[in-house]
């Protein structure tokens, strides 16, 4: 009995962003990273084929951590103490990106900095996010960018709430922008609809929708992205934009990653537990239209990119 | 080419030359003649309209011009090009005014056509002539009285109260055995005993007038018209705020406070007090008597209901929302405690749910939504919204809580549609400065609903906010500034205003009035959703409610709390509620169609699930998310 | 084609007679189209109505049933995507063990004791696969059966064999694994004999439409597909297809559960191989390896795909912790409506003061909502305080409600002695301010 499987084709397609420029381009990286562009639901290559594989980011932080779960200081070890380092060690664990992430201690000049000391120490574009306090981000992102202009770095993180000051310091610097909102398709939407109201071209712009871990509400995170993937494809333009996830960042705040002591037996080993946690956080929302993953432990950075060859592979 | 423009202005004249496409405005200002451009020439505001009274023009724009407008001649400055000589006359500003407002249509009270009395009106006169008792016929004065009724007035069967006993003796020797009975009796199954109210000496005039009142016990304000039932005239309209306000604003707080100890009867005299007050009033304005009044009949939402008939209503706000009765029977206005005539009827309208009141039931029967054969939408603003979703084969109706920021509460220059309140505002896209009309036209006090509504709209066209609200820090401009409450909009100086003190739009202001409207567009947008109707398909959308009777359609549409339709498809109906209790009042046919539309309507429950919350925040934003809902808005922005 | 409201609405009766439990037509029709009724619940239908209504109504997937001690249910399926309405029958997580393996019941015990909670709930593992591998298959099936109350699964392909060990789980339905084309008709006589469900096997849906009406002409209607795929990509593409053709072409011959092997190719990869079955679409997986922080992490997983979408998006009530607050650090109040708790949180987090959030259950409400609902009252939230311990947390006993809330200020302080109640602000927006100014 011939059964004809039926095939989706759609009015719209996902915007192609590249991160870093080379000094080809007027960087100094040694390549560009270019996501988006998918014409179809993830992975579905009876339909259309992957056009560019997700990447994997890994995060570190401008300064050693102290809230960080210990089996994340026992994998990057003295390596956390200079970002520079950090990112090389980065990049040998398979980074295609490297996230800088700013500290709140961090004046201006010393953010410009060790900004310029990770460039140096590795070829990887770069997104940098700043604290997270709108007035601070401002203060560091603004020199950051003017001392970095022409480096398609992605700088984060914009909020509806604070998007102005960010946005055109990208704008002016040729830099590509991280759009986060909480979970909502709408919101995600809307702050798209801001930001390109001010005139920033649609493709340096990728959406942050936050996503929550496993146990931690990564249902909604997962559903949030597939119905911004659907109506992207549906053709509305302000949604085509291709996605950042923070897995790593999700994953490792929770119990079962962060801690070893006092949780339930029934919980398991600690260590691979966690790397369960990060792995299948972030395999979920690769499921649901990832671009770019931003992990945290190299194990979990091996897994999920053998996944997405598995996935991409036809 | 050059060409002559001249102007009539203030019966002054002055010319100018230009060359071809030359702006009229441009043309106006080269001449010495000042046209005022609250919107800064956008076309927006259509303040600048002039008359073409000779030569050619060519208009850009016609927008805020109606096809008869341009037919007369009317021409934007702001929009128009000077293509030959012309002759231009500026008309005085506030006839420019008169013209534009005219987009506010309100329904008068008319009397319904075929209103018959004696066919429609429960309440009666009935005249009889009774023959005086003799010795030989010592019948008793009762059993006399309904003799008279069954052989005169073809009524077989009667009750009374012992009040009417008591009086009855006295009243058939005062008039000589000639009487007048008023009586109610049940129209649709005439073979139920009629009820005698009141006996009076002699023979009344039929012409005279029977008294009724329609009242309406809104949250905020009660209303009640007084009602000849004899000619159906409206003889008195008067309204008051509710005297239950001083015991919380909305129905919540009210219901949590009757819920403490002696709360149900202290709310239930205060609004009885209310209605009292209202009933007096309004017989004095026509020299009647409270107890001249006969009936009364009831509109108001299930919570005001309640607490009128002081029946425990804790139940309505708690989950799964059930109110203790929908649809009270017919009681006497002694035990409710209405100061009419103590035998009069009180007659309280069916709702439809907790939060679907009698109000909507009312509000839908004067709409005309539910014989109609195509789709409508009917909204009330209030506190809290209502809609409704319909034809003549089905109707849906949900309730959402928009929170009273249109009604000038809970914004920090809001105040009520009164005095000293600014009611419209334009503001020039390229400055940021605003021009605003206040009601009575002295200095502003505060911004009102339609206000507010009309300055979001301008806020949002110019820029000086965003579409997500954000007050634009970024411009540089004094009018915008940081605030306690984040960023603001200065709409008028102190130095402008009345109490000396600047009145600004507020970034909390802001968040208010998109949730409200928000709340609003979410609830008849999930209306729709939920029996599959596109909302498009409404052909008539019905705004009810006291709030609706000023409201600038566009600058509604502009902000997305109505949905973007030709203007032609909005009718704004007033206080509907009243309106409809004033059909029940006067004809039992339109009472019991009131029965029947809360049988027929079906209540959608939006917090059953998350699809409300998803409209709500799609809606969210300025005008809406999703831009294709809003292309009028869309090409506004264009320009 | 499913049918709209309206649509149904427009075949009842009309005459809001409210036997059905609704109080009219209309909303019984929409409840209808939601379905969440059953036509049956109105007495007054007509056949002609009831004809076409039930056309409109039959699952697209075919509802399986694994019974033993307890039940797994796969199928009944209705969408592609969670958002549009929900997922429903979670996929079972099956172990599978060999007959070979003599550390089989000790194997099956551990993994059958295994229980975690999670938010509340207690999960386990929902069955077991046994696998003829060369050793005594039917005693092994009988050592699971005697240590193991959970359905099966029975992977051999020796008929005899298989009705052997199915003679031993009588009452039971179990699931036997595999029938191909070639030599369907022994399996399908036992699925029929034993009242089992029968795994099919087949290389493209052509093929498998062919097989499942072959199975079909043999009394059998309880059936599963192995659309096998040698990885990810292709597992995700035949899983997607399978879905699909049953939910959006109606192609009831392919509209049956899938079951996935997580295991194949290596325990390295099998947590990622089982998260996206679970993610799209198996009916059941059967996982080689058990360790209770795989078992964990894929019931977590499992539990927040299949969870209802259109409950309210809610936030685990409890204290949290913001910018790592001390003994003197600040105590607010809010409720565990998602985008609340996300506002007051990011305002808190954005001002860099540290505070303490209480997070009250207040059923997925905003504030207004919660206590116009009587969902957040000062007993729930002095229920709340006294819950979290949150006296043990800090030196000054004082909380802070939203202003919205002022009017339980009173109340509140009645039901907790001994702390100061304070009035914040009304909007979020407003924290920081409140937090710098009035509380220090």
């Amino acid at each position: 009995m011939p059964i004809e499987i039926p095939k989706d084709k759609w009015p719209g397609s996902i915007k192609k962003v590249t991160l870093g420029a080379t000094s080809a381009e007027g960087g100094t990286r040694a390549k560009s990273v270019t996501v988006g562009g998918e014409t179809t639901l993830p992975y579905l290559h009876f339909e259309a084929p992957t056009p560019n594989k997700p990447v994997i980011a890994i995060e570190i932080k401008s300064h050693r951590p102290d809230d960080w779960s210990p089996l994340l200081g026992e994998v990057w070890g003295d390596a956390m103490n200079d970002p520079a380092q950090w990112a090389k060690k980065a990049e040998e664990a398979g980074a295609d990106i490297i996230v800088l992430a700013l500290t709140l201690a961090d004046s201006p000049e010393d953010a410009v900095r060790i900004v310029k000391s990770v460039l140096a120490a590795t070829g990887l574009p770069l997104i940098v996010w700043g604290p997270g306090q709108a007035e601070k981000d401002n203060d560091l992102l603004v020199p950051i960018a003017e001392a970095t202009k022409g480096e398609k770095l992605m700088l984060g993180i914009c909020e509806d709430k604070n998007y102005r000051t960010i946005v055109a310091t990208a704008m002016a610097n040729g830099h590509v922008i991280q759009a986060r909102t909480p979970m909502d398709v709408n919101l995600a939407k809307q702050l798209n609809i801001l930001i390109t109201d001010m005139g920033l071209p649609a493709d340096r712009i990728m959406m942050d929708p936050t996503t929550g871990a496993l146990g931690y509400g990564i249902e909604y995170g997962y559903s949030v992205m597939e119905r911004l993937r659907l109506a992207a494809l549906q053709g509305d333009s302000m949604t085509q934009l291709p996605m950042i996830v923070t897995p790593g960042f999700e994953a490792w705040k929770a119990k079962e990653s962060k801690v070893g002591d006092g949780v339930p037996e029934a919980w398991g080993d600690w260590k691979f537990r966690a790397i369960h946690w990060e792995t299948l956080t972030a395999v979920a929302l690769v499921e649901s239209g990832a671009d770019i993953i931003v992990l945290r432990h190299p194990e979990s950075v091996k897994r999920v990119k053998e996944t997405i060859e598995e996935l991409i592979a036809v | 080419m050059q060409h002559t423009v001249s102007f009539t202005h203030e019966e002054k004249q002055s010319s100018v030359s230009v060359p071809t496409g030359t702006m009229l405005s441009d043309a106006a200002h080269l001449a010495g003649v000042e046209i005022g451009q609250p919107c800064g020439g956008q076309g927006r505001c259509g303040r600048c309209a002039v008359l073409v009274t000779d030569g050619n023009v060519r208009r850009r724009s016609t927008l805020r011009l109606s096809p008869a407008d341009v037919e007369q001649g009317y021409a934007l400055a702001c929009q128009t090009v000077v293509e030959g000589d012309v002759l231009i006359n500026v008309p005085p500003q506030e006839k420019i005014e008169r013209r534009l407002t005219t987009d506010r249509v309100v329904a008068e009270v008319t009397i319904p056509a075929d209103y018959d009395f004696d066919q429609h009106q429960s309440i009666h006169r009935v005249y009889l002539e009774l023959t005086p008792p003799t010795m030989e016929d010592q019948t008793d004065d009762w059993a006399r009285l309904q003799t008279a009724l069954r052989t005169q007035a073809n009524i077989p069967e009667v009750t009374c109260s012992l009040h009417f006993l008591q009086t009855l003796g006295k009243t058939l020797r005062d008039g000589e055995w000639q009487v007048t009975l008023v009586v109610d009796r049940d129209m649709e199954f005439p073979e139920k005993p009629v009820r005698l109210i009141e006996v009076f000496p002699g023979r009344v005039d039929d012409y005279s007038p029977l008294w009724g009142c329609a009242i309406d016990i809104g949250t905020t304000t009660v209303s009640l018209w007084l009602v000849d039932l004899v000619s159906g005239h409206v003889r008195a309209q008067v309204a008051e705020y509710n005297g239950q306000i001083a015991r919380g604003e909305d129905v919540i707080s009210r219901i949590i406070y009757s819920g403490k100890a002696g709360g149900e009867q202290e709310m239930r005299q205060l609004v009885l007090d209310t209605i009292n007050e209202l009933v007096e009033t309004a017989c004095k304005r026509v020299n009647a008597k409270p107890e001249d009044v006969m009936k009364a009949t009831i509109s108001g939402n299930s919570t005001m209901m309640h607490l009128l008939l002081g029946i425990p209503a804790g139940s309505i706000r708690l989950s799964p929302f059930i109110t203790a009765v929908n649809h009270p029977p017919v009681m006497l206005a002694k035990e409710v405690g209405i100061n009419i005539h103590h035998g009069g009827a009180v007659d309280c309208l069916p709702g439809v749910a907790s939060y679907v009141g009698a109000d909507i039931t009312a509000g839908v029967l004067s709409s005309g939504l539910e014989h109609a054969e195509h789709v409508s939408l009917f909204i009330d603003v209030g506190t809290n919204g209502e809609m409704v979703l319909g034809n003549r084969d089905w109707l849906v109706t949900c309730a959402c809580s928009a929170g009273p920021a249109f009604e000038g509460a809970g914004v920090v220059n809001g105040m009520r549609a009164t005095q000293g309140a600014i009611e419209e505002v334009w503001i020039n896209g390229e400055t940021f400065e605003p021009t605003y009309r206040v009601i009575g036209g002295g200095k502003p006090k505060g911004i009102c609903g339609s206000g507010l509504i009309s300055l979001l709209a301008e806020a949002f066209l110019t820029g000086v906010i965003d579409k997500a609200g954000n007050v634009n820090l970024m411009a540089g401009n004094s009018r915008v500034r940081e605030g306690a409450h984040g960023g603001e909009y200065v709409l008028a100086w102190g130095a402008e205003s009345e109490s000396g003190e600047d009145i600004v739009l507020t970034r909390v202001d802001i968040d208010n009035l998109l949730r409200a409207k928000a709340a609003i567009y979410a609830g008849f947008s999930i209306l729709a959703d939920t029996v599959g109707v596109p909302l498009e398909m409404a052909d008539r959308v019905l705004v009810g409610g006291s709030f609706g009777k000023y409201i600038n359609v566009e600058k509604a549409v502009q902000i997305g709390l109505l949905p973007d339709m030709e203007w032609s498809r909005f009718e704004f109906l007033g206080n509907t509620s009243v309106k409809g209790a004033y059909a029940a009042l006067l004809d039992w046919r339109m009472r019991d169609r009131i029965t029947e539309i809360a049988k027929r309507m079906t209540y959608i429950e939006l917090s059953a699930d998350n699809s409300f919350y998803d409209a709500f925040t799609s809606a969210l934003f300025l005008p809406h998310t999703d831009m294709n809902k809003f292309p009028s808005v869309a090409a506004a922005l264009e320009r | 084609m499913a049918l709209s409201g309206i649509q149904i609405y427009k075949l009842l009766p009309q005459t809001n007679c409210k036997e059905c439990g609704f109080p009219t037509c209309l909303a019984f029709a929409m409840k209808l189209a939601a379905k969440q009724v059953e036509l049956g619940s109105c007495p007054y239908v007509s056949d002609a109505s009831k004809k076409q209504l039930a056309e409109s109504a039959a699952p697209p997937i075919r509802l399986i049933t694994l019974k033993a001690g307890s039940e797994v249910k796969a199928g009944n399926e209705v969408v592609m995507f969670r958002h549009e309405k929900t997922f429903y029958n979670k996929p079972g997580l099956f172990v599978r063990v060999k007959a070979s393996d003599p550390e089989l019941a000790a194997k099956v015990a551990k993994a059958d004791a295994y229980k975690v909670n999670y938010v509340g709930m207690d999960f386990t593992i929902d069955g077991f696969a046994v696998e003829a591998d060369g050793g005594d298959f039917v005693r092994a099936v009988k050592a699971v059966r005697d240590t193991t109350k959970r359905p099966l699964i029975l992977i051999a392909d020796d008929a005899p064999l298989l009705d052997s060990a199915l003679s031993l789980l009588a009452g039971e339905s179990a699931l036997i694994y595999a029938a191909e084309s070639s030599s369907y008709e022994p399996l399908a006589d036992l699925a029929k004999k034993h009242k089992s469900a029968l795994v099919l096997k087949a290389d493209s849906f052509d093929a498998f439409a062919d097989l499942t009406q072959k199975v079909q002409a043999k009394g059998v209607e309880d059936m599963v597909l192995d659309l096998g795929g040698k990885n990810l990509g292709e597992w995700l593409t035949r899983s997607t297809q399978a879905r699909r053709l049953a939910i959006k072409a109606n192609q009831r011959a392919v509209g049956y559960p899938t079951i996935f092997f997580a295991g194949q190719n290596g325990p390295e990869k099998e947590a990622v191989y089982a998260a996206q079955a679970i993610a799209k679409y198996a009916g059941f997986v059967v996982l080689d390896t058990f360790t209770p922080e795989l078992a964990y992490a894929l019931l977590v997983l499992r539990e927040n795909i299949y969870t209802d979408p259109q409950k309210p998006i809610q936030v685990q009530p409890g204290i949290y912790e913001i910018n790592s607050p001390n003994a003197d650090s600040p105590v607010l109040v809010t409720t565990n409506f998602s985008i609340t708790y996300f506002s007051v949180a990011n305002e808190v987090e954005g001002s860099g003061l540290p505070a303490w959030l209480v997070v009250t259950d207040a059923e997925g409400m905003s504030v207004l909502t919660a206590w116009a609902a009587g969902k957040f009252d000062a007993e729930r939230i002095a229920k709340a305080i006294k819950g979290f311990d949150v006296a043990s947390k800090v030196n000054k006993k004082r909380i802070v409600l939203p202003g919205h809330v002022a009017v339980l200020s009173g109340e509140l302080e009645e039901e907790l002695a001994g702390w100061e109640i304070r009035v914040g602000p009304r909007e979020a927006v407003d924290i920081p301010a409140f937090m710098k100014q009035a509380l220090n």
